[in-house]
C-alpha cells in the first residue's frame, strides 16, 4: 500500500509537470528543454518563499508565474532572436541554473522540514483524524492534479486555446487569422513552464528541501509520461486500447497523467527488482523506443486500410 | 497484430505495478535469536567514501552483534545523484516496512527523513556535513525528530597545521570547488577563517562543471603555493587532472581523505570513512534495538584526523615528510 | 486598392548567384478585380503574392492598401484585410482540430483570440449551412477532424474559412493545382461564386490557362518580373487559351529552350 500510495504521489506530482511537457511536445512541436530547469526553479523559489514567510498555497500560484516568466524568456529568444527551438531551451536551461541557485541563496540545499507546506500544516492537522493521514497527501495531490487537467483543458477550449493547437498544427494558418504565431507560442510555453515549475514547487513543498539536481532529466519524465499517456491510451488516427473496453475516448490531458503515474511504476518496480540506477536512463530509453515503435507501426497499419 | 502487441505492453506495465505492490516479500524471520531486522541503505551516489561508509556502516553494525544475513537483511539502492530516483527508492524502503533507513549523503538523509516522518521509520544518516544547515538537527545539535547520524566534516584545523609542517614556506592555498555544492561552501569559509592563524591565504576558485575543471586548475596553479582539496563530488571525479596539471608544476595537492591520497595527493589529515561508518553502524544498533531513539541522541562527527601519506608523490615533489607524521601515519602509500 | 510602387527584389544578395526578380515593378489594382495571373515558372508570381501579403520583405518600393502604406506592415497584420488560399490543401486548415473548431476559428479572425469559449455555439447552425452550400457532406461530420478529408474537401474549407470573415482582397496561390480535374473545377466554381457574391477584389495564380481565361475581369502574363500581357475587361474577354499558349511559345524560344 505504501508502495502504490508512493508511487500515486510521485506520478501526480510530476504529472503536472508532464501536462506542461505535452503543451510544448504534443500541442506546440516545440522540444523545450527549458522544463529542465522551470522544475527547480518553482522548487528554489518555493523554498526561499515558504522561508520568507510566505504562504505555501500562494507560492504554488507564484511559482507558477514564475515558471511562466522564464518560459517567456525562451519563447522571446526564440520568436523574437530567431534562436532554434532546441537551443532557446538549452540557453534558458543553463541560465536559470545559476538563477536557481542565486533564488535559493546561493545553496545548492535548502530545506524546510520545520515549515509549513501543503502537506503539513496546523489546518490540516487540526481538520483531519489521524486515521486518514496516509491518503491525505495522495488527496492533496489528486486535487491539484485535476485541477491542473481541467482548467487545461478548459483552456485548450477557448479561443485562445484554439490558436495554440492551432500553432503546432498548422503556423500558415495562425498567420492567416491575422494572429503572431510567435505570441502564440510565448504563451504555449509560459504555460508549460508555469506547469513545470508548479510541479517543482508542490516537489520541494513533499519532499521539504530544495536540491539544484531535482531538475535533472525532468524533460525524459515528461517525454516518458507524455508518450506512454498519449500512445497507449489515446485513440490517435486509429483505435487505442482503451477502446476495447469502452467506447468513450479518453482525454489527452487524463492520458498524461496516467501516463506519468505508469512511468513512475514502472521505474519504481525496476528498483524494487534491485536494477541499479544507472540502468534505469537505458530502460527509459528502450521504453521511449519499443512504444513510439510500436504506434508508428500501428499508424502506418490504419493508413493502409484508409 | 500490432493491437496485441499493445495490449502485450500494457498488461505488462500493468503487471509491473501490481507485482511492484505485491512482490515485496516480507524480511525473513532469523533463525538464531528471533529478534531480526530489516534496514534499507540509500546512498546519493557512486563514489569511494560514500562506499567506505556503507561497509564501515555494516562493519559497526556487526560489531554490535547486527550481521548481515543472520539476522539482518539490508537492502541497499543506489540513486546515482538523481533527487527523483532518491526518492523514490526510500518510498520502495518504506513500502517494505523496514525497521531503520540510513541515508547516505545529505541529499539522501533529507529524503528519508522527509518520507521517515510520515512513516514512523526512524532515519540514521552519515556522510552529511553540516546536519544543521541541512535542518537534521538544531543548531545544538539536537535531531529535529527520528533521526541522527554521523557528520563528515572535515578537519580543517588539523590539515592546515599539517600543511605548515610541510610545507615552512608556503603562503598561499588554492581550493577549487563545485558552486552548487553546500558542503564545499561551508567547508571553504572555515578554511579562511581560520587560515590566517597558519600564516596562509585561501584562494578560492569556482566551477559548475567537471568540463571547467581543466582551465580553473591552470588558473588556480598560477596563483598558489599549493593546493587543498576538500570532499567535492565534481572536483574530486576530476582529481586525475588536477594532479598531472599541479604535477608539471611541481605544486603540492594535498588530499582530504584517503582515497584522494591513494591516487596521489601529497598527504592529508583526512577522516577514516569506514570509522565514520562504524560509528554510525553503532548508533543504528541502538536505535534497532530499542536502547535509544534517534531523537536521542545527537549526531557526532569525528574529533580525530588522521594523516595519509603518499611518499611516492613526497620523492617527486623534493618533500620530506617529517618523522613524527610518518610514525602517526594511519597509512602510507610508497608506489603509484 | 492596390498598389505596388517601383519594387525591387533581388534574391541571394551579395552571392555570386545574385539574381534580380523585379524591377522598378508597377501594379495596381482596381477595387472589385478578379485577376488572374499566369507566367512560366520563375517569373515572379508567387514571390508576388508573397511581397502583397508579406511573407517576404520587398527590397526597395512601396505597397499601398488604398493610401495605407503596408510596406513594413508585418505578415499577420496584413492578414487581416487578406484571405489567403495556399496550393497546398493543408496548409488552409488545421488537420488536428475538427471542422466545427476550424470554422469556429475562423469566423473569429479580426477579433480578440481571448478566454472565451472557442466555439460559439449560436453560431454552429450558420456553419452547417455554410459548409451544407458547398455540396460536399461536410455538415455532417461537424467533429471529424479535418486531417481525415480528402484535399478537395480541405480546400473547400480552405476557401469558406478565408472568405468567412469581411476581407479586402482574396490571394489564391495556385489553389487548384494539387487537385485533381473533377475537384479542382468544383473549387473554381466555388471560388468564382464566393467572388461574386462577397464582390472581393481577387488575384490568382494559376497554371490553369483556361482557369485564367474564363474567370476573373483581367489578366496578367509575367515574365521574369514583368508584365508581358495586362489586359482587362472586354479586351481580356477576347483572349483564348491559344494567344496564351503562343506567347509562351515566343517567350520560350526568347530565353532559348
Amino acid at each position: 500500500m505504501t508502495l502504490i500510495l508512493g508511487i500515486l504521489e510521485e506520478g501526480l506530482i510530476y504529472a503536472v509537470m508532464a501536462l506542461g511537457v505535452y503543451i510544448t511536445y504534443k500541442i506546440l512541436d516545440f522540444p523545450d528543454l527549458s522544463v529542465d530547469s522551470t522544475f527547480p526553479l518553482g522548487a528554489a523559489f518555493t523554498a526561499s518563499a515558504i522561508l520568507a514567510g510566505v504562504s505555501p498555497v500562494l507560492t504554488l500560484f507564484l511559482s507558477f508565474l514564475a515558471g511562466a516568466v522564464a518560459g517567456c524568456v525562451t519563447g522571446l529568444i526564440h520568436v523574437k532572436l530567431k534562436v532554434r527551438d532546441l537551443l532557446s531551451g538549452i540557453i534558458v536551461m543553463t541560465g536559470l541554473y545559476s538563477l536557481n541557485l542565486r533564488i535559493a541563496d546561493g545553496r545548492a540545499n535548502l530545506p524546510i522540514f520545520t515549515k509549513e507546506t501543503i502537506f503539513e500544516n496546523q489546518f490540516l492537522a487540526s481538520r483531519l483524524s489521524s486515521s486518514l493521514s496516509p491518503y491525505t497527501i495522495v488527496v492533496i495531490l489528486l486535487i491539484i492534479t485535476l485541477l491542473c487537467k481541467v482548467l487545461l483543458d478548459l483552456y485548450l477550449n477557448t479561443r485562445s486555446g484554439y490558436l495554440l493547437r492551432a500553432v503546432g498544427d498548422n503556423e500558415a494558418l495562425v498567420t492567416s487569422l491575422a494572429k503572431d504565431k510567435g505570441m502564440v507560442k510565448i504563451v504555449g510555453l509560459a504555460i508549460a513552464n508555469g506547469f513545470a515549475a508548479l510541479a517543482g514547487s508542490i516537489y520541494c513543498q513533499h519532499k521539504g528541501f530544495f536540491e539544484i539536481s531535482v531538475g535533472t532529466g525532468t524533460i525524459v519524465i515528461g517525454l516518458a509520461s507524455v508518450i506512454i499517456g498519449i500512445q497507449l491510451l489515446t485513440p490517435e488516427n486509429g483505435a487505442s486500447f482503451l477502446s476495447h473496453f469502452t467506447k468513450k475516448e479518453i482525454r489527452p490531458t487524463t492520458a498524461v497523467i496516467i501516463g506519468s503515474i505508469l512511468y513512475k511504476a514502472c521505474i519504481s518496480f525496476a528498483i524494487s527488482m534491485g536494477m541499479e540506477a544507472n540502468d534505469l536512463k537505458l530502460i527509459t530509453s528502450i521504453l521511449f523506443l519499443i512504444i513510439l515503435v510500436v504506434s508508428t507501426e500501428r499508424r502506418k497499419k490504419v493508413k493502409l486500410h484508409a | 497484430m500490432k493491437k496485441n502487441l499493445k495490449i502485450c505492453f500494457l498488461t505488462a506495465m500493468t503487471a509491473f505495478l501490481l507485482s511492484g505492490c505485491s512482490g515485496q516479500q516480507a524480511p525473513s524471520e532469523s533463525p538464531s535469536d528471533g529478534q531480526s531486522y530489516t534496514i534499507g541503505i540509500g546512498q546519493f551516489a557512486a563514489h569511494g567514501s560514500l562506499d567506505n561508509c556503507r561497509e564501515g556502516f555494516l562493519l559497526g553494525l556487526a560489531q554490535e552483534g547486527l550481521v548481515e544475513g543472520e539476522n539482518l537483511t539490508v537492502l541497499y539502492e543506489n540513486a546515482q545523484a538523481d533527487g527523483g530516483i532518491a526518492s523514490q527508492i526510500i518510498t520502495n524502503f518504506a513500502s517494505q516496512k523496514v525497521d531503520l533507513i540510513c541515508g547516505i549523503a545529505t541529499p539522501m538523509a533529507q529524503t528519508a527523513y522527509g518520507v521517515g516522518k510520515k512513516q514512523n521509520i526512524p532515519v540514521i544518516y552519515t556522510a552529511v556535513t553540516d546536519p544543521v544547515a541541512a535542518e537534521l538537527a538544531g543548531s545544538d545539535g539536537v535531531p529535529v525528530g527520528e533521526i541522527t547520524g554521523t557528520s563528515d566534516k572535515l578537519p580543517v584545523i588539523q590539515q592546515l597545521q599539517m600543511i605548515r609542517t610541510l610545507l615552512p614556506d608556503a603562503k598561499t592555498i588554492g581550493i577549487l570547488f563545485t558552486t552548487s555544492e553546500v558542503n564545499s561552501l561551508s567547508t571553504i569559509e572555515e578554511y579562511k577563517a581560520s587560515a590566517s592563524e597558519y600564516g596562509f591565504e585561501i584562494v578560492d576558485m569556482g566551477i559548475s562543471t567537471t568540463a571547467d575543471v581543466p582551465l580553473a586548475a591552470d588558473a588556480l596553479l598560477e596563483k598558489v603555493d599549493c593546493i587543498t582539496n576538500l570532499t567535492d563530488n565534481t572536483v574530486v571525479a576530476s582529481l586525475p587532472v588536477i594532479l598531472d596539471k599541479a604535477a608539471k608544476k611541481n605544486i603540492p595537492v594535498f588530499g582530504s581523505e584517503i582515497e584522494q591520497v591513494k591516487i596521489g595527493c601529497l598527504a592529508a589529515m583526512g577522516l577514516d570513512y569506514v570509522d565514520l561508518g562504524k560509528q554510525t553502524g553503532k548508533m543504528a544498533a541502538a536505535v534497532l534495538k530499542g536502547e535509544k531513539k534517534a531523537s536521542e541522541m545527537n549526531f557526532q562527527i569525528i574529533e580525530e584526523a588522521a594523516f595519509y601519506g603518499n611518499t611516492k608523490v613526497a620523492k617527486d615533489l623534493g618533500i620530506t615528510i617529517p618523522e613524527e607524521l610518518i610514525s602517526s601515519a594511519k597509512e602510507l602509500f610508497t608506489e603509484d | 486598392m492596390l498598389k505596388l510602387n517601383n519594387i525591387s527584389k533581388y534574391y541571394n544578395t551579395g552571392t555570386v548567384n545574385e539574381m534580380c526578380l523585379f524591377q522598378d515593378f508597377n501594379l495596381t489594382i482596381e477595387k472589385g478585380q478578379f485577376v488572374s495571373v499566369v507566367g512560366s515558372n520563375g517569373s515572379g508570381k508567387t514571390s508576388m503574392l508573397n511581397m502583397i501579403c508579406g511573407s517576404i520583405p520587398v527590397d526597395s518600393g512601396t505597397i499601398y492598401i488604398g493610401t495605407e502604406n503596408i510596406t513594413n506592415m508585418p505578415e499577420f497584420k496584413r492578414q487581416r484585410r487578406i484571405g489567403r488560399v495556399y496550393q497546398n490543401p493543408a496548409m488552409g486548415t488545421c488537420p488536428h482540430m475538427t471542422i466545427l473548431e476550424n470554422m469556429a476559428m475562423a469566423d473569429n479572425k479580426g477579433k480578440s483570440f481571448n478566454l472565451r469559449p472557442g466555439t460559439n455555439k449560436k453560431r454552429i447552425d450558420f456553419y452547417r449551412e455554410i459548409l451544407k452550400a458547398l455540396g460536399l457532406g461536410l455538415e455532417d461530420k461537424l467533429h471529424v477532424k479535418v486531417g481525415v478529408l480528402s484535399g478537395g474537401q480541405r480546400q473547400a474549407m480552405a476557401l469558406l474559412m478565408s472568405t468567412m470573415t469581411p476581407i479586402e482582397f482574396l490571394i489564391l496561390d495556385e489553389h487548384t493545382a494539387a487537385l485533381d480535374p473533377k475537384t479542382a473545377e468544383v473549387i473554381m466554381e466555388l471560388t468564382d461564386q464566393v467572388v461574386k457574391e462577397k464582390n472581393l477584389t481577387t488575384i490568382m495564380v494559376t497554371h490553369n490557362l483556361r482557369y485564367a481565361v474564363e474567370y476573373g475581369d483581367r489578366l496578367l502574363m509575367m515574365h521574369q518580373g514583368t508584365t508581358v500581357i495586362d489586359e482587362a475587361g472586354a479586351k481580356k474577354a477576347e483572349i483564348r487559351i491559344e494567344d496564351l499558349l503562343a506567347r509562351f511559345n515566343a517567350i520560350s524560344i526568347e530565353c532559348g529552350n
